[in-house]
């Protein structure tokens, strides 16, 4: 079954570059959200949860990493799958973020073949 | 630790042209002879970062570079609308992303290096060197052979 995807990012542009790519890596997705800020994300999956989540890590008000801490709080968003999808290339952060709940990562710039191979695994 | 000004000849324009191959689907080329004096109407989209290095990478052109690059990334049509907003927010990831990838090649050396989040300015006349740094690295691009667009990359070493 086609799994729920959301993204969050706070450039517009980025959401849709993101949405496009993800549709020319051939991923399906039944419902695709949107989310310009932490907040405005997790009143979405407070209403609903998705089952995959994209999140950008530098944002203002409520960075990436505090978002995948709060997402992770969430009982209803237990078997969500986060990948961030970043600038932020460090290892020692992108080491923190998986160790605070998200489950991949995809810099920035990327390809729709990245999405493929890192969104693949979660989509059975 | 010193960084070695060297280490970001080339760097900037190898970001710079990452960004706009896979994001943008638009080649840039070095401009030894810039298509355009960016005199006109501009746009400034700056990102400052702190850590072992501090300073500010900016990228500069004129309004109708910054809408063709703006509808590139959106995959919209040239002669569509697009609001300033729009075209605002793109150039801001532009910086954004040109940083992301500059920080991701010179990895050794600059490994804390915390970014700000994009910000753009319009206007006439706008200085590309808005913030300090005692070394500075300028690339003037022709994108497409028909608009130019100059990044900059200032930065000095962090006193702690
Ligand atoms: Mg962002």
């Amino acid at each position: 079954m086609a799994k729920s995807l959301m993204i969050v990012d706070d450039s517009a542009t980025m959401r849709k570059i993101i949405m496009r790519t993800v549709r020319m890596s051939g991923l399906e997705f039944s419902r695709t959200e949107e989310a310009g800020n932490g907040n405005e994300a997790l009143e979405k999956l407070n209403a609903e949860p998705v089952e995959i989540m994209l999140c950008d890590i530098n944002m203002p008000e409520m960075s990436g990493s505090e978002l995948v801490k709060k997402v992770r709080e969430l009982p209803s968003c237990d078997d969500t799958k986060i990948v961030m999808v970043s600038t932020e290339s460090s290892q020692e952060i992108i080491d923190d973020l998986l160790a605070n709940g998200a489950n991949g990562y995809i810099t920035k710039p990327f390809t729709p073949e990245k999405f493929q191979e890192k969104l693949a695994p979660f989509m059975n | 630790m010193s960084v070695d000004q060297a280490v970001f000849d080339g760097v900037l324009l190898e970001a710079a042209k990452e960004v706009f191959e896979t994001m943008i689907f638009m080649d840039i080329e070095n401009a030894s002879e810039p298509e355009q004096t960016i005199d006109e109407l501009t746009l400034l989209g700056s990102i400052t970062f702190t850590g072992t290095l501090e300073g500010c990478l900016s990228i500069f052109c004129g309004l109708p570079a910054a809408k063709a690059i703006a509808t590139n990334m959106l995959g919209i049509d040239a002669t569509d609308d697009i609001s300033e907003e729009d075209i605002c927010d793109a150039i801001g990831e532009v910086a954004n992303m040109v940083m992301g990838s500059i920080k991701s090649r010179v990895q050794h050396g600059i490994e804390k290096l915390a970014v700000s989040i994009p910000s753009v300015v319009t206007g006439r006349q706008l200085e590309s060197n808005l913030c300090d740094g005692e070394n500075k690295i300028t690339v003037t691009v022709n994108i497409e052979d028909e608009y130019t667009a100059q990044f900059s990359l200032l930065y000095r070493e962090s006193e702690k």
